[in-house]
């Protein structure tokens, strides 16, 4: 399977070298001598840790770590096939924009570029976990500078990187909104038409916060604000796409999820499952950005076209651009709470900045309300949270999902809570979590809770008692 | 262009545009795809190898201007004996987690351990800086290039 | 002046998608002389989820890790997989691993208990045998049982399984119910230092204790405390996508700014002894808890150092001294 495009002609490569060792002085060796062309031991002694009883437990090496640190690990980009081809994508100009015409025709007459797409070739143009509302390559709208607009298929990545330039995009431009708490405005511009930017909404209710909060002894309130982070896998986001003659297509895919990708495959595509092979290979990162299809329809069409296996990598700025980002969250904290350190009130309003498309966000605003109030009983919650459409990256799925984003707000506040009642903040936090057994914000049951284990065993540990601020 | 040089010991050479880059040569010319693309421009370390005794970013260098060079990739440390002592070590401390930065830092450590084969804590985090890794926290990867070091050292020490 | 500064954060973390399916399905194989083969159709993202997955298998088995040979991520080949994601690996498809190690050695049992001339019910599977459970010098190896059951009697030992964490759907109006099967918790401690003339922060250490349920492999759950650690440091001091005017003015390397090999502070890691009975083996998961108290820990370390409360990340240098000379300036 792997196109070899070595031509060793040894000509008077010996001499060179000869004459360039005369003159510098003598090295040391830089490597054990190769006198054969074998790169990993033939016999290697066998790993303990994987060869013991019971298997669970164990420090077990990886044998998928054995293959990194020798460098044979084949991600997509290592993988070769006769005749590919290479694709890149042109993205939007504008952060916000109508687009009235694209003109293909120049990158098609270059020499070396074998194919075009656009996102009205796309047989269902849309996709997204929860809400459908993200094109594969834009259709009449661009709603972010990382959609997609079109797509070329070349012999080389260079010649595609410049067939994209001379496609030629009309834009009408539209108003942006790059400001959630702008966006939430009623006479706001609606990014993707109907009565609110509003897409996803969550509310938690326990007890009754109101006359609670009245109760307490202390009432304090802070807003918090997080900020848009990316995942940066150090292995960018790739894919092959590859047909034979019974019409089925194989694509090599990063993506992270292959059963829902090749659904999404099978819908954009208008595809039987069946005629659908998705290969996951080995991932150089995840952290959750490359858990929906990015290129894949994209290239399964352009290999279409051409004939040929298609292969694109996102470059480091596609990653940033292109790629999904973590949710900003503006977070309002309102917390009651009795002089013996007791929190019986917990207020909160969290604003999801939602990006250009929906992506993650069902799961993100789901997981971070009922993860808001933090570890703790508190009787008496009410979490009321949104996420709104703005013109910028999409947001999506990114380790946590909401949760660091919260833990930062509950956990800050908390040290301010111990400090009006004048507690150390381990003890408020053992006055307040949870025990086996309590009731969540959601009033389930809680079981194997070990959030108190965790407090002692870590101020142990760090002699959190003993601790001189010198 | 015709470009030779000698790669991991032996002689290689391939023709290429003048504009390849070494990294692209080694991946793409020569089928050595132990290096990696992450950033193209020498910000993320992936595409280490050693020229001459120096790691370089390949992705910075012209394939021409190593022509008639001494390089060192991933693929040259191991041969059909044994493992090096680096790659050793990073497999007995789990060190590598989804790999993609690996080729690079070993090699990286390579060229630390070359020259300084008990270095500090805080010279291997100085000598590793280049190499951006996120996955591991750099923990466990440390831990392994001091036992490699120790290792290497006993292994250059007469009986 | 340097100042020194403490801070701690607790959290809690749940396993698993929010009220929605969120299956995983597995194959094993046992092959005729103790080996195995695992089919499962999660992807491997560098969390190692493909050894523990492993890990698990060889223990409902009896075997030992190396035996199990793990195939991953082929819509032809293997099983629907909901994906890694949500720290569910471990503890998902993990049970569905283990039920389908369970349901080939169950073939196992029924094809050694005539070998062994006991009910199948009398064995345990374990060092790579087959022995009478209290009695066990009377045993057949794997391998021999494996060989029996599949060429001599035709009955090749398989098992498939799947498994999806059992929720409760949420109340719309209150969202009270059960949105997920299982949760982990942890506590993380940071020491800082904090230059009150530049407001640049140096996080010296990290102590963190989480609690993973059974750890199938301690040095991989080591592994993901120790990478989400540096995700925690880059959230909480140094990452930052900035706009202008809806385009992204740092799309790249050089100025999104992220945690190097010098940035990291000393890590100290430790598990909670935990059982969770829901889970493989006890088994809960790591990848994501990891990277959540990060932040809150280091900014109430900043303010125990310099008395200013950081509301918004990053905490960057910039924001930190702009703080604290408000602060002097009020006072």
């Amino acid at each position: 399977m792997m196109a070899t495009r070595t031509t060793d002609v040894q000509t008077d490569a010996e001499e060179l070298v000869k004459a360039r060792e005369s003159q510098a002085p003598a090295k040391q060796p830089l490597v054990k001598p190769v006198d054969d062309p074998v790169i990993y031991p033939l016999e290697l002694p066998e790993s303990e840790t994987r060869l013991t009883t019971p298997a669970v437990g164990q420090r077990a090496t990886r044998p998928d770590g054995r293959l990194h640190g020798l460098g044979q690990t084949q991600y997509i980009d290592d993988i070769t096939f006769p005749h590919m081809v290479h694709a890149k994508v042109l993205r939007s100009a504008h952060p916000h924009a109508r687009i009235l015409n694209v003109d293909t025709s120049a990158a098609e007459a270059m020499p070396g570029v074998l194919a075009t797409l656009t996102g009205k070739e796309i047989p269902t143009n849309s996709f997204g976990p929860t809400l459908q509302d993200q094109p594969v390559l834009a259709g009449e709208i661009v709603r972010h500078r990382g959609d997609g607009v079109a797509a070329v298929a070349a012999v080389t990545e260079q010649i595609a990187a410049d067939a994209l330039e001379k496609i030629k995009v009309e834009y009408e431009p539209l108003e942006a909104i790059f400001d959630p708490l702008v966006a939430l405005e009623e006479d706001s511009l609606k990014i993707h038409g109907g009565d609110t930017n509003v897409y996803a909404s969550k509310v938690i209710k326990k007890g009754d916060v109101e006359t609670a909060l009245a109760a307490s002894d202390h009432v304090i309130h802070q807003q918090y604000q997080t900020q848009m982070v990316e995942h940066v896998p150090l292995e960018p986001h790739a894919s092959i796409a590859s047909w034979d003659g019974n019409g089925r297509v194989s694509i090599w895919s990063s993506l992270g999820r292959i059963t829902l990708g090749r659904e999404d495959l099978a819908r954009t595509l208008n595809l039987p499952q069946a005629k659908i092979r998705l290969i996951g290979t080995i991932v150089g990162g995840n952290f959750g950005g490359k858990n929906e299809i990015t290129n894949e329809p994209i290239l399964a069409m352009l290999s279409r076209k051409t004939g040929r296996p298609v292969k694109s990598v996102f470059t480091r700025g596609d990653e940033f651009v292109s790629s999904t980002i973590r949710h900003p969250f503006t977070m309002d904290y309102t917390s009651g709470f009795m002089n013996d350190g007791t929190i019986i009130a917990r207020k909160i309003r969290l604003i999801l900045d939602g990006g250009a498309y929906c992506s993650w966000t069902g799961t993100t605003i789901g997981k971070g309300s009922i993860l808001a109030p933090g570890p703790y009983n508190i009787d008496n919650i009410l979490v009321e949270a949104y996420a709104v459409y703005t013109n910028k990256t999409t947001t999506g799925a990114m380790r946590g999902f909401g949760a660091p984003q919260v833990c930062f707000a509950y956990e800050s506040q908390m040290d301010d809570i111990a400090r009006t009642v004048g507690m150390d903040p381990l003890e408020i936090r053992l006055k307040n979590a949870f025990n086996e057994g309590s009731s969540s914000p959601t009033n389930q049951s809680l079981h194997s809770v070990a959030v108190k284990e965790s407090l002692t065993q870590a101020s142990e540990r760090f002699d959190w008692k003993g601790w001189q601020n010198d | 262009m015709m470009v030779q040089l000698k790669v991991n010991g032996e002689l290689r050479s391939a023709d290429c545009p003048p504009e390849t880059t070494l990294l692209k040569f080694l991946r793409e010319h020569l089928n050595l795809t132990g290096a990696k693309l992450g950033c193209d421009v020498g910000d993320c370390g992936t595409c280490t190898v050693i020229v001459d005794g120096e790691s370089v970013n390949s992705c910075l260098m012209l394939a021409a201007r190593a022509a008639g060079h001494d390089v060192t990739t991933i693929e040259g440390l191991a041969n059909s004996q044994q493992l090096h002592p680096i790659q050793q070590a990073f497999e007995e401390h789990g060190a590598l987690q989804c790999g993609f930065c690996g080729p690079g830092m070993i090699m990286s450590a390579k060229d630390l351990l070359d020259k300084n084969p008990e270095p500090s804590v805080l010279e291997i985090r100085d000598a590793l800086s280049g190499n951006l890794c996120r996955c591991t926290g750099y923990t466990k990867i440390i831990e392994a290039i001091i036992d490699a070091g120790q290792a290497m050292s006993e292994e250059n020490t007469p009986a | 002046m340097i100042k020194r500064g403490r801070g701690m954060a607790c959290m809690w973390y749940p396993i698993g998608f929010t009220v929605a399916a969120n299956a995983s399905a597995a194959t094993v194989k046992v092959n005729t002389d103790g080996t195995a083969t695992l089919l499962t159709g999660t992807v491997e993202t560098g969390q190692g989820a493909l050894t523990v997955l492993g890990q698990i298998a060889a223990e409902a088995l009896g075997v030992a890790t190396d035996d199990v040979h793990v195939v991953s991520a082929d819509t032809d080949a293997t099983p629907m997989d909901t994906g890694a994601i949500a720290s569910r690996t471990t503890y998902v498809t993990g049970n569905a691993v283990k039920l389908a190690a369970e349901k080939a050695r169950e073939i196992l049992f029924e094809s050694a208990a005539p070998m062994l001339k006991v009910r199948a019910d009398q064995l345990e599977a374990r060092d790579r045998r087959i022995q009478v459970l209290g009695f066990p010098s009377k045993s057949v190896t794997i391998g021999e049982a494996a060989h029996y059951s599949e060429n001599v009697l035709g009955n090749p030992s398989i098992g498939s399984a799947s498994y999806n964490p059992p929720t409760v759907e949420m109340d719309p109006e209150t969202g009270a119910g059960k949105p997920f099967n299982t949760y982990v918790y942890a506590t993380q401690i940071a020491d800082v230092e904090v230059d009150d003339e530049t407001g640049e922060v140096e996080v010296k250490k990290i102590v963190a204790v989480h609690d993973c349920g059974t750890p199938i492999n301690p040095m991989l759950v080591e592994g993901q405390i120790q990478g989400g650690i540096s995700m925690g440091v880059g959230f909480a001091l140094q990452e930052e996508i900035l706009f202008k005017d809806g385009v992204q003015v740092n799309p790249n390397l050089t100025n999104y700014i992220m945690p190097t090999s010098l940035d990291m502070p000393e890590l100290e890691v430790e598990l909670v002894d935990n059982y969770d009975p829901t889970g493989p083996f006890g088994a809960k998961g790591a990848g994501e808890p990891t990277a959540v108290p990060t932040a809150a820990a280091i900014t109430n370390a900043i303010y125990d150092a310099v008395g200013v409360r950081i509301t918004s990340l990053p905490a960057t240098a910039e924001r930190v001294l702009t703080a604290i000379e408000e602060k002097r300036a009020i006072s």
